[in-house]
């Protein structure tokens, strides 16, 4: 289409642009009247609550591992890929050696929901699901603590088991692991 | 000077320069796993390839491998050194487990880093990866061997710097393994520095064992004080509280290492007992409230029995800026002058250490690296400063000898000559050997001490040297010791030697309190004047007199006396815990800038850490953060000892401003070593606190060197230092705690014998203030007629009169089981 107020065009026929915008008008009008006619697509919240997609990104859990164990090892990469640092822990020891997060706190109300914490988690623990409604009046309780992060289940993953691959015994002895090989023997000299 | 061009720009570098050094100089860091600028080149891990493309060498070759040669010209970005590199990290990761998350090099890990810069991503071998069982190497070091590159640095330093041999490698080509023969801790007490060295995370940091990623610590430069040495340190600290202590390179003191007791010493910065709040009679107090009572108290005991009756002690731990403060408020208030040192004879010994200290003459560590004869004079380099044995095995691996007269059963990781003199002889050796260095033949007299020729072949061993160093310690030498090891070294530099001369002083400021402490004889004995009442309040720095004080029913009864006990100090120190009023202070790493004077009279500056405050992991049951907002930091009130004594001058009836920002200049003006402190800020490794005068030597006659005399039937019991548990700060570390070794007490095997005693025995020893319990081990390398008993926290060992007791045969029994 010809720009009207293009210079290197030269003079456009009025008379054209009147006829252009009066028929721009009319289409407008008779869409609103055809509309008028049609059933309402609004979905009324929230009386109405749609099912969001698996991917949306809202409120964040922390998820276990197929052997029930909590997946977070407090790795510290969500913190620190955290745009808006709204994630802070420790990490600690448990008693058989396991790595794990004492204490594993989100500020919601500071959150955006960019989803770069998920992203960066190396065992699939942190996880954005749909879920979100949680407004509340006081700023304090948007910030979560580790039991109210924690579900029992594996998220959108139900399968990974960090420990399977990584190559630390933790499941299973030196060697047992996905694609290892027997511990060398420091005693033997056979090749 | 070679000159050779490293990516279009020249650089002339010292002969023997690698090339990967001279690139270094230009900035441009060469990968590298196995080659370290403190242990040099080993060419083991192939990834510091550049290309050279003019000159004596052709091609691809290792830049830590070639030295830097006249008309070089060298390319590191050359596609194909990349190509070559880039293999390099893909044969390095094919083994590599995939725990970078729960690893704690992770974050600050050389091969992660060269493995993103690479680009490496996605392993092509299709092969099973290689495992290994780890090992438990103690309570310092973490071993997680699958993640090992082979890349030997730990080797290197532990068999090659170091010298000690129970760590190594195992096994060969692809089966190689870094460990011990079997599970146990780690002999060297230099073994944290592999855990620095290791470039991924074999070989980590167990008492900081997962706490946090690097990019999540406060880490500011610091200082370490549990010698004196002065050694230089990187502090770690989360969540208001230090967790890790890393070495850090400085040219002068201790390079890249430090030692274990340094680097693991600094936990009782968050003592679960520390001091957070001021008390009065035991009660916390407010602050204000507690300045005013002490204030009222300490003016009024001041009024009513004179100036003299209120008498303040320091520390030879405290900061120079604290030490200096106190003498500042001593004088503005009228009080006498501060004492440093509760043991007399301490203050005596770092007198006359500090006062022969010239900067002709002194030596710093990295110097005595280059000595070809290293004179140790009653010094256990080990136990009492362990960086100095280090230093000492360069000087050795570079073909220098060292010589040690000490009574102690001491232990270096190399080969040196162990003469076992008495303390009391360790002078009568000086005094010959300086005689022998002016020409006197010492043998000529027919002197009947029988190891009169071992010292008369040192001493023209001594002589056929080029650059000596005598290094004398202050621990069990005599008063006049230091004195003597001076005369020597001006003797030999008149021989025409470059001779130097090094220190070893108890506490890591006490070249400060030295210098400040007043001269000559100075003030009486602080316990006297307890004992006779002279002083009725005492206000104690940063010291404990518990903890060093040798006679401790003598300490109590003395303290008894007082009226007014006020203690300021970062310690729950027993002193802490009896004082009636108690001002909390801030350590090292917090919050304020402090400096401190090591033995050769360098004065170094440790910016604070972090910003102190109750360590989070003790402030809520929960163990998280508390879940409201604060407007102050939780136990963040301790403060400097400066703050509090200058609160304290400004609460006194007769108010008394102490400027806080002027101490520079006020100490500059108070003694001459003190006025070019400025220039010692603009250039920190390069300058000393000592005068630049050229000494003259004064030399006794030289008396018929003869051994001293002792009492028949008698054995010195000596107090000394070991690596861990004897030092204070230290000992109040959680994690040096487990790494104690029971307390022995020492016996040359003819005076056991005399005694039917044998190694394994519970020994009583029965002093003036009871009867102390030990084990004995036989030591065949001390000297005889002596006692080595450390003055180890677990051994209540203060129940002699004196750091000097002679101890008679029938009081040393064997206890049966």
């Amino acid at each position: 289409m010809p720009e009207v107020n293009d210079p290197r065009r030269g003079r456009v026929n009025s008379l054209q642009v009147v006829a252009r915008a009066t028929a721009g008008l009319w289409h407008g009008f008779m869409m609103v009247l055809w509309h008028l006619g049609r059933r309402p697509i609004t979905e009324q919240y929230p009386e109405y609550k749609r099912s969001l997609p698996e991917r949306t990104r809202a409120r964040i859990i922390l998820t276990r591992d197929p052997d029930g164990e909590e997946r977070c090892v407090a790795c510290f990469l969500c913190s620190g890929v955290c745009p808006v640092s709204c994630i802070s822990m420790a990490a600690g020891e448990r008693e058989d050696g396991r790595r794990f997060a004492p204490w594993f706190r989100i500020n919601f109300a500071r959150c955006i929901y960019c989803g770069l914490c998920e992203e960066a988690c190396p065992t699939l623990a942190i996880q954005l699901t749909p879920f979100y409604e949680f407004c509340e009046p006081d700023i304090l309780t948007m910030v979560a603590e580790k039991k109210d992060l924690l579900v029992d289940h594996g998220g959108k993953n139900h399968d990974y088991n960090f420990y399977r691959f990584a190559g630390v015994a933790m499941v299973g002895d030196k060697g047992a692991h996905v694609d290892e090989a027997a511990p060398v023997d420091l005693k033997s000299n056979l090749p | 000077m070679p000159k050779l061009i490293i990516d279009q720009r020249s650089i002339e570098v010292p002969a023997g320069t690698k090339v990967i050094a001279a690139a270094e100089k230009l900035g441009i860091m060469i990968p590298r796993f196995c080659y370290h600028p403190g242990l040099g080149s080993f060419g083991a891990c192939r990834m510091c390839a550049v290309k050279f493309l003019e000159g004596p060498v052709k091609g691809i070759e290792m830049s830590c491998m070639e030295d830097a040669r006249d008309g070089m010209v060298v390319s590191t970005t050359d596609p194909e050194a990349m190509e070559f590199r880039q293999y390099v990290i893909e044969w390095l990761m094919m083994h590599h487990p995939l725990d970078c998350p729960v690893c704690d090099e992770g974050g600050h890990c050389l091969l992660q880093d060269e493995t993103v810069s690479g680009g490496h991503g996605r392993r092509r071998y299709l092969g099973h990866k290689r495992t290994y069982h780890d090992q438990y190497l103690g309570v310092f070091v973490q071993h997680e061997m699958n993640r090992c590159i082979h890349c030997w640095r730990c080797r290197n330093f532990y068999q090659g710097f170091a010298g000690y041999r129970d760590y190594g490698a195992m096994q060969i080509g692809n089966r190689m393994y870094f460990g011990r023969y079997e599970d146990g801790p780690l002999e060297s007490p230099f073994a944290g520095n592999i855990i620095d060295l290791c470039p991924t995370g074999v070989l980590t940091d167990k008492p900081c064992r997962f706490v946090g990623r690097r990019w999540d610590f406060e880490r500011a430069p610091s200082l370490c004080l549990h010698c004196s040495l002065g050694c230089n340190t990187t502090g770690s600290a989360r969540y208001r509280q230090m967790w890790r202590q890393e070495g850090r390179f400085n040219e002068m003191v201790n390079g890249y290492f430090i030692c274990d007791r340094g680097r693991y010493g600094f936990a009782y910065e968050s003592h679960p007992e520390r001091p957070r709040r001021a008390r009065v009679a035991g009660l916390e107090v407010a602050w204000a409230e507690a300045i005013q009572t002490a204030a009222e108290k300490l003016s009024q005991i001041a009024a009513t029995a004179g100036p003299a009756a209120v008498a303040c002690l320091g520390s030879a731990r405290s900061s120079l800026e604290t030490q200096a403060t106190l003498q500042r408020f001593c004088r503005a208030l009228g009080w006498s002058e501060p004492r440093y040192f509760s043991v007399p004879s301490q203050e005596r010994q770092v007198k006359a250490a500090i006062a022969r200290l010239e900067a002709p003459l002194a030596v710093s560590l990295r110097e005595i690296e280059t000595a070809d004869f290293v004179l140790v004079v009653g010094a256990d380099p080990v136990n009492e400063a362990p960086m100095l044995a280090l230093a000492l095995r360069q000087a050795w691996l570079k073909g220098g000898a060292v010589a040690v007269l000490d009574p102690r059963p001491v232990f270096l990781p190399f080969e040196f000559e162990h003469l076992p003199l008495a303390p009391g002889d360790l002078e009568a050796a000086l005094e010959a050997l300086t005689a022998g260095a002016g020409g006197t033949d010492l043998l000529a007299g027919g002197s009947p001490w029988p190891l009169l020729p071992k010292i008369a072949a040192l001493g023209r061993r001594l002589t056929q040297t080029q650059r000596p160093v005598i290094v004398c310690g202050t621990g069990i030498v005599r008063e006049s010791t230091p004195g003597l090891a001076a005369d020597l070294v001006l003797r030999l530099r008149e021989a025409g030697l470059n001779a130097g001369l090094f220190y070893l002083l108890p506490g890591a400021n006490a070249f400060g309190a030295g210098l400040l402490s007043p001269a000559g004889e100075g003030l009486t004995p602080l316990m006297e004047d307890l004992e006779t009442g002279a002083v009725k309040a005492l206000m104690v720095v940063e010291n404990d007199p518990f903890w060093d004080y040798p006679d401790r029913g003598r300490l109590v009864r003395a303290l008894d006396k007082l009226e007014l006990l006020v203690a300021l100090d970062y310690l729950p120190s027993p002193t802490v815990q009896r004082a009636d009023i108690v001002f909390p202070t801030l350590t090292l790493f917090e919050r304020n800038h402090s400096s401190f004077v090591n033995q050769e009279g360098r004065l170094q500056l440790a910016p604070p850490v972090h910003l102190g405050g109750m360590p989070m992991a003790q402030i809520s049951p929960e163990k998280h953060p508390p879940r409201t907002f604060l407007s102050h930091i939780p136990g963040g009130e301790p403060r400097t000892p400066g703050e509090i004594l200058a609160e304290l001058a400004a609460a006194m009836p007769a108010p008394v401003t102490l400027p806080g920002d002027d101490l520079w200049d006020w100490l500059s003006r108070k003694n001459p070593v003190f006025a070019n402190i400025v220039s010692l800020f603009e250039s920190p490794p390069g300058a000393r606190l000592i005068p630049e005068a050229v000494p003259a030597g004064t030399f006794s006659p030289a008396a018929a060197p003869a051994a001293a005399e002792r009492p028949p039937d008698y054995l010195e019991l000596l107090l000394v230092d070991l690596i861990f548990g004897t030092e204070e700060l230290a000992s109040y570390s959680k994690h040096i705690q487990p790494a104690e070794e029971p307390p022995r007490l020492r016996m040359h095997p003819a005076d056991a014998a005399k005694l039917r005693l044998s190694s394994g025995d519970r020994v009583a020893l029965r002093l003036l203030g009871g009867t102390l319990e030990v084990d004995l081990q036989v030591a065949e390398n001390m000297a005889p007629g002596v006692l080595v008993l450390p003055r180890h926290r677990q051994l209540n060992w203060r129940l002699a009169p004196d750091y000097r007791v002679m101890v008679a045969y029938g009081d040393i029994v064997k206890v049966e089981a």
